[in-house]
């Protein structure tokens, strides 16, 4: 009988424990896997799926949802839907440029610091502090008030912006691999850079990259709709940002009900994306790198 | 230098046989000087009793070709009568097998008696009192002479053989075996009075043997005989000390005495079938260090250095050879000024073809630095570094790519020498793939995975180093290494991460390998115990320097050095309770005779 106690004290809350953290994990991975797989699908079939052109005036301003236009009209009587399906494109095209951008900026920077080491480590990682020590949404408006409001300028100063972090994790990692006497092995056996970069570098970069790449990419789509809605963003890219900036200009928007059409339906679009974003990113950090076992 | 005694010239001796002509003799060359003594060592089956009976003229006629002189007269053409002149009179024999070589019908002392009366023609009595004399001299009684061959011991009828081949005074007397078979008192009494016969009546001896301390105790000339030629021939303090032919040299090896505690180690492979003997040299397929022109070129008997060797390359080869070696390393002290430290002080060694160089050393004595230095997984401050006679540090581009995959280590720690995202088929491989092998390179996995006995199929292959014991590990590691057909291993406490058995499995497997493939290696330990069980040579070594080297069986057996009693002394032995106050259950006497 004691013996059984003890059993059931000792065990049961940690099985139970396990289990729910897995079946947590598991759930979250789902959730963030759908929203992106629902958000990508219509950003892909946008033309397909949308009733209306976007940037046709389709029906009379301010229309309430109907038949017709399902989630209403906005002030000059485009279709709300319509708008919200295009805009998944322009978020997405910037998250994900913005994400790989990053990723190869920090490899080019991070990798070359890593295996160099020495002077070249010294300069490269001196300027990554520089560009981490700034802060970073004055300086995303500073520039892009400079080189003008384009999607391209805006994505490659998000790249620049992210991949400090992500050059310095990546300089960490290869550290790391470079002083591992299998890699000096192979560099015995007669292995160029190349080699040992391809082999016994990337397979171990590989889950922070991927990470890396999730991350960076639901920072950039948060970051893209502030810009938008600060008005910052390109005015012939309508993103969801630009959406709420539109809407929220409409004077008495927040005193009738017509908020819950047009303004909620861009905020929780951004809202589900960077949190479907999030959630693939804490999925994908578990499942590559369960117990930290390659770092 | 007069006239030698016995001089044999490109004696050939071959038989037919169903396989072909066997050629059991091929062109050996001997001399012996009045008085003199020389071995003929070798292997069973290099034709050495051969030699003794083609010397008495026991072969039939045309079996026997070259030239047989003693004192000048030539022997090979003489017919059986001139044979029987010269037969017990000029040249005797004591045969390799004394215990057929009687008549069991009469008595030992009438079948002395015999040749006596028969060659010299004495009468009865005269007979009779020669045979008391030379059983007197040969440690024997009247009682011996009065017995039956099968009343008598081994030993007893090996002297009876020698006062038989005595009898007629020889000049020259031919000695097969007289040791063998015999326990090491009576070997040790032979010995004593062969030196003792020698000393009172000026005879030559030609020993034939495979006992080596016996050469060494009764002649002055040595010739090593392999697969009916003569390899190595010369004095035999020098030849016994520092061989030059790789055969002597593996022979040595082998050859067991109470001074080394390393396990028997053989010369690989077999003595060539003598009916179709190898092309170039013979011992080729066995040599540790053969090239192109071994298998080749007969090489010829050339006299170098005061000996004659029969080696293209002029004798083993020194594989590796490093000269005043220095390395210092120096720490960053964050706290303080930087400090030196000096791992490796002008340490110079050379490891030759096959041999296994055991360093020892406690923690910091700097012998992991050595080890990583000759590797070339670190690069000295001062010091050159030879493999097979080239600058390590000289050679780049394709030649240092060939040479660095004839020198492979084998690392302490297998599961930080592996990619852990590696599979067994990828780690294995690696090497293969860095250097471009042509040819099937999963074949070459498969073979190096079974040569250190893992399992080569599919399900294994596709393993991750998590996946594996320490040991299977190790053994990958160790397949990696042999993978790319290394000349030498420099392998640093290969087997201290495991446990002691799995350790000496792992131990003998590698020692297997390396006896097997030739391979030169160095064995880095700490664990005298364990390097004693394999090295040839033992480097002890201490604050980065070389305090004491030389034979294992040596350095164990009498150290020179206070530090190596010492560590010889730390060394783990089963005397664990040295005072006596062991359990009482325990028998007393396992400690009373286990000596210090």
């Amino acid at each position: 009988m004691r013996s059984n106690f003890l059993k059931a004290q000792t065990q049961l809350p940690e099985r139970t424990f396990v289990r729910e953290a897995r079946r947590a994990s598991g759930t979250e991975g789902l959730i963030g896997v759908s929203l992106l797989a629902v958000f990508v699908t219509a950003a892909l079939f946008a033309p397909l799926l949308a009733p209306y052109d976007p940037a046709a005036f389709v029906g009379r301003p301010l229309e309430r949802p109907g038949a017709a236009f399902l989630l209403g009209t906005n002030d000059v009587g485009q279709d709300i839907l319509s708008e919200l399906l295009f805009g998944a494109r322009v978020s997405l095209v910037v998250a994900v440029g913005a994400a790989v951008g990053t990723v190869l900026l920090g490899l080019l920077v991070g990798g070359v610091a890593g295996y160099l080491g020495g002077w070249v480590d010294a300069a490269l990682m001196r300027g990554v502090d520089v560009l981490l020590a700034l802060p970073q949404l004055p300086l995303i408006i500073l520039i892009t008030t400079l080189t003008g409001a384009g999607l391209a300028q805006m994505t490659l100063t998000m790249a620049l912006l992210f991949s400090p972090g992500m050059a310095r994790i990546i300089r960490a990692q290869m550290f790391n691999q470079r002083g591992r006497a299998y890699v000096k092995i192979a560099q015995r056996f007669g292995a160029s850079p190349l080699y040992i970069f391809r082999r016994h570098m990337l397979p171990h970069l590989a889950p922070l990259l991927i990470v890396g790449l999730v991350t960076a990419a639901g920072r950039a789509a948060a970051m893209e709709a502030g810009l938008a809605f600060l008005g910052l963003g390109d005015p012939s890219a309508k993103s969801w940002g630009l959406m709420m900036r539109y809407a929220l200009n409409l004077p008495g928007l927040l005193l009738t009900d017509r908020w819950l059409w047009w303004l909620l339906p861009p905020g929780l679009c951004i809202t589900l994306l960077i949190l479907a974003l999030t959630f693939t990113g804490m999925r994908l950090e578990k499942r590559l790198n369960p117990g930290g076992q390659s770092s | 230098m007069s006239a030698p005694l016995l001089s044999v010239q490109n004696l050939r001796v071959s038989f037919a046989s169903p396989d072909g002509n066997v050629r059991a003799l091929d062109g050996v060359a001997l001399e012996l000087a009045r008085g003199g003594a020389l071995a003929v060592v070798g292997e069973t089956g290099s034709g050495k009793t051969t030699l003794a009976r083609a010397l008495l003229g026991l072969h039939p006629a045309e079996c026997v070709a070259g030239s047989i002189r003693l004192d000048g007269d030539e022997l090979n053409r003489l017919d059986e009568p001139g044979w029987q002149r010269v037969r017990w009179r000029r040249i005797a024999l004591a045969a390799q097998n004394a215990g057929t070589a009687f008549d069991p019908v009469y008595r030992a002392g009438e079948q002395i008696v015999e040749p006596l009366r028969l060659h010299l023609g004495l009468s009865e009595t005269e007979a009779w009192q020669r045979a008391r004399t030379l059983a007197e001299q040969t440690g024997l009684t009247e009682r011996h002479l009065r017995a039956y061959p099968h009343q008598l011991s081994g030993g007893e009828k090996q002297r009876l053989m020698l006062a038989m081949a005595l009898s007629c005074q020889p000049d020259l007397l031919v000695l097969d075996e007289p040791t063998s078979g015999q326990d090491m008192r009576s070997r040790a009494q032979m010995i004593a009075l062969l030196r003792r016969l020698r000393a009172q009546s000026g005879l030559a001896l030609l020993l034939i043997s495979h006992d080596l301390a016996a050469a060494a105790a009764l002649t002055e000339q040595t010739a090593v005989l392999y697969a009916g030629k003569v390899v190595e021939a010369g004095a035999t303090r020098d030849l016994l000390t520092t061989p030059r032919h790789p055969y002597t040299w593996g022979l040595l090896n082998a050859y067991p005495n109470m001074t080394t505690t390393r396990d028997l180690s053989s010369i690989r492979g077999q003595m060539p079938d003598p009916a179709r003997p190898p092309d170039g040299c013979r011992f080729h397929p066995r040599c540790n260090q053969a090239v192109d022109d071994c298998r080749r070129f007969e090489p010829p008997l050339e006299r170098r250095g005061g000996r004659l060797v029969a080696c293209h390359l002029g004798g083993v080869q020194t594989l590796l050879q490093a000269d005043n070696l220095h390395k210092t390393f120096v720490t960053n002290g964050h706290a303080g000024p930087d400090s030196l430290i000096e791992a490796v002080r002008g340490v110079s060694l050379a490891v030759l073809a096959g041999e296994v160089v055991g360093v020892v050393g406690e923690t910091g004595s700097g012998k992991t630095t050595l080890g990583r230095l000759l590797a070339g997984l670190l690069t000295p401050d001062a010091g050159a570094i030879y493999f097979e006679g080239q600058d390590i540090q000289a050679v780049n581009g394709a030649e240092g790519k060939n040479l660095r995959r004839r020198i492979q280590a084998i690392p302490q720690d297998p599961f930080e020498s592996v990619d852990p995202l590696f599979t067994v088929r990828q780690i294995v491989r690696q090497p293969l793939d860095i250097q471009r092998i042509q040819g099937d390179r999963d074949a070459l996995v498969r073979d190096a995975l079974a040569a250190v006995g893992l399992p080569a199929e599919g399900g294994f292959l596709q393993r991750r180093p998590h996946e594996l014991s320490g040991g299977q590990l190790q053994r990958v590691v160790i397949a990696r290494a042999l993978v790319l057909e290394p000349r030498l291993l420099v392998a640093d406490e290969p087997v201290s991460m495991l446990d002691p058995s799995e350790g000496a499995r792992l131990m003998n497997l590698l020692k297997r390998i390396q006896n097997e493939r030739g391979m030169g290696m160095l064995l880095i330990s700490h664990d005298l115990a364990l390097v004693r069980k394999v090295a040839d040579r033992i480097l002890v070594m201490r604050g980065g320097a070389i305090i004491e080297q030389g034979l294992s069986s040596v350095v164990i057996s009498r150290p020179q050095h206070d530090y190596t009693r010492a560590l010889l002394l730390a060394a783990p032995s089963f005397n664990w309770f040295p005072d006596g106050s062991q359990g009482a259950d325990e028998s007393p006497d396992i400690n009373n005779t286990g000596d210090q």
